[in-house]
């Protein structure tokens, strides 16, 4: 009897013992690999470099759509991207950058874009509508107002970062 | 909780016997080096099948890095060797995992021949392990020329003039290989890409399979 | 009825009807003890296998995987070689025998021959014993085969100097290096031909990279003068205090990088 019982945990034993030892080769073998896929995750953000894409004084309270480029390095591969971006002068003198993304899927608006809203940002993918200060339009696709760009003013010159999602909806 | 997903899975597809016959053997004392040292000499079969995997997992985990283009091959070994965190010990495991497995096929090789192991009833198990030395040579092979750097380049430029020297069918071959019957390039990248990382790793999954269902239906060969 | 090459089954199923299996001896034909393979035997198995794993990752921690710069097809002074599992037929292919008008003997049928008579061994080996010593042919020719394998990749491996093989193809970014050109010893640099050699951007041509080199400023005007394996002596032709200019602008470009 108890010579049985001495089996059969023995046998467990030899299970735990296979259990770690496989363990422990598995995660030898899989810890640098798994690091290593994962590396692009843990990467810190990048801080959002600010280039000068327009004049202060030539922005205007027209929403005008201005384009710039910025240097990309894509791991080994670099190259110049360019962005745009719709800026206007508030009546208080700040200016707005917004993000030309639609916050639906991701098509290109346009201020004024459809002639039946000249007043508006609209996106030509599925008619979806922002107001002036980039709010969406209630009862259109998109569900929350277009990014702002952050931005800098030093000398009489616009700098834009990157775009930040608004928190509200 | 893991019982009753394994019994409700063997009620279904009844895996048991197929987990006894994974598992549930017995293992010779001929072959076990607790009773005589000199039985690791069967053990060098099972490290190559761990060097499998290990190259097997180290080269899937690569290729989230690696393009296999003439203009960003280098870049992106560079990138991913000196870059990318553990990177040179990923690349590492694959470079020195390729050596290492053809020096443990080369042991499990001897092992087999001089023991006469390959003998009635074992012959076809013994090709298509040889077939298996052939194509982890292969691999190799074309492994060296995806980082595309130097060492690589020329080395490949002599294997496809080798290629190119067999009579009647070496031009075909060479081209065949290169992907061009001048230029040794963009395409030939692109090939020996092909070939190392789909068409001869599935040639040796199949070989694998063989090998090891035919150890299991003939038993380890006995003592001498 | 007989069917196919006179096979008979079982009804209209697939089970032959003269069933007659192979099964192997059972182990308890040979004396000694025999072990359950789950879990005892396996666990000495991957025993083996975590002491090897353990032994495996020092080596790649210790070795990083080389890689030399990119490929290069116009560097005229490269020395092709595979790697060393390969080096017995690149070594093979060298001998007048093997190589040159008996090419094909060399690359085709030598290794042709080996390497099919080990895919055919058992059946160019078909005696029933199988102890070594009962088969002296058989293990000879392996004996000699492996053999030679060792000797030819000894002889390849031995003309080769790898260290200034790897000191020479070190693995720099294309457009990486810029030197600074404007500087008094790059004047001298180019003045004393060791531009024709090392490159423009000390980048390497014919002669090998002179970035990541591990030399004193001292050791460099040594070898400016007096040469260094290939490189002649007496390439160095100014004053003592240009070859001063041009060592340490060499050493400051190393710091640099």
């Amino acid at each position: 009897m108890s010579e049985k019982r001495n089996q059969v945990s023995r046998r467990q034993f030899l299970n735990y013992t296979l259990t770690g030892v496989g363990g422990f080769m598995a995660a030898g073998m899989l810890a640098p690999m798994v690091r290593f896929a994962i590396d692009p995750v843990l990467q810190p953000q990048g801080k959002g470099e600010f280039t000068a894409v327009a004049q202060v004084d030539e922005i205007t309270s027209e929403p005008q759509r201005v384009d710039w480029t910025i240097d990309q390095v894509d791991a080994w591969y670099e190259s110049e991207v360019t962005k745009s971006a719709w800026v206007y002068k508030q009546e208080d003198g700040s200016i707005v950058a917004l993000s030309p993304v639609c916050k639906h899927l991701g098509c290109v608006v346009a201020w004024a874009g459809n002639d039946d809203y000249p007043d508006q940002f609209f996106c030509p993918c599925h008619d979806g509508r922002y107001y002036k200060d980039g709010e969406n339009v209630p009862g259109t696709p998109p569900n929350a107002a277009l990014d702002r760009f952050q931005q800098r003013i030093e000398d009489g010159t616009l700098y834009l970062g990157k775009a930040i999602p608004r928190e509200e909806a | 909780m893991m019982q009753k997903i394994y019994d409700w899975i063997d009620e279904r597809v009844d895996i048991t016997p197929l987990w006894r016959d994974i598992a549930d053997h017995e293992v010779p004392e001929h072959v076990n080096p607790a009773h005589h040292f000199s039985a690791f000499v069967y053990c060098f079969g099972g490290l190559t099948f761990f060097v499998t995997v290990i190259q097997v997992l180290s080269g899937m985990f690569l290729t989230m890095y690696y393009v296999p283009d003439i203009e960003n091959a280098w870049r992106s070994v560079y990138y991913l060797q000196t870059e990318v965190a553990h990177g040179q010990i990923v690349r590492g495991m694959h470079h020195w995992g390729a050596s290492v497995v053809i020096v443990m096929l080369f042991l499990h090789t001897l092992r087999v021949f001089f023991q006469g192991a390959y003998k009635k009833p074992r012959e076809l198990n013994w090709m298509v392990g040889v077939l298996i030395f052939f194509v982890m040579l292969g691999l190799g092979l074309t492994g060296y020329l995806l980082p595309w750097d130097n060492k690589a380049y020329f080395a490949t430029l002599v294997t496809l003039e080798i290629a190119e020297g067999v009579p009647f069918i070496g031009e075909a071959t060479k081209t065949l290989l290169a992907g061009d019957p001048e230029i040794v390039g963009a395409q030939t990248l692109t090939r020996f890409f092909a070939i190392h990382v789909f068409f001869l790793p599935a040639a040796l999954f199949g070989l694998m399979a063989a090998h090891f269902i035919m150890i299991r239906k003939q038993g380890i060969s006995g003592p001498l | 009825m007989k069917k196919g090459k006179g096979m008979q089954f079982v009804g209209d199923s697939r089970i032959t009807a003269d069933k007659k299996k192979f099964i192997p001896k059972d182990y308890s034909e040979y004396p000694g003890k025999t072990e359950a393979f789950w879990p005892n035997f396996l666990l000495k198995e991957w025993l083996v296998g975590a002491v090897f794993l353990v032994g495996f990752l020092c080596l790649t921690i210790a070795h990083p995987a080389p890689l030399e710069g990119p490929a290069d097809p116009t560097d005229a002074a490269y020395l092709p070689l595979p790697d060393w599992y390969f080096l017995f037929l690149y070594q093979l292919l060298k001998y007048q025998f093997a190589g040159g008008d008996f090419f094909v003997l060399g690359a085709i049928v030598i290794p042709g021959l080996a390497f099919g008579g080990l895919f055919l061994a058992p059946f160019l080996d078909k005696g029933s014993n199988r102890r070594p010593v009962k088969r002296p042919i058989t293990t000879s020719l392996m004996i000699l085969g492996v053999i030679s394998v060792f000797w030819l990749t000894y002889e390849a491996a031995a003309h080769v100097d790898w260290e200034a093989k790897a000191a020479a193809n070190k693995p720099i970014p294309p457009g990486s290096i810029q030197v600074d050109t404007e500087s008094d010893g790059y004047a001298v640099y180019e003045a004393n031909s060791c531009i024709q050699c090392h490159g423009g951007n000390l980048e390497g041509a014919s002669g090998p990279s002179l970035i990541g080199i591990d030399y004193s400023v001292d050791e460099i005007k040594d070898i400016a003068v007096n040469g260094i394996g290939d490189m002649p002596a007496g390439q160095f032709d100014g004053t003592e205090e240009e070859l001063q200019q041009l060592a340490e602008f060499i050493v400051a470009e190393n710091e640099d990088h």
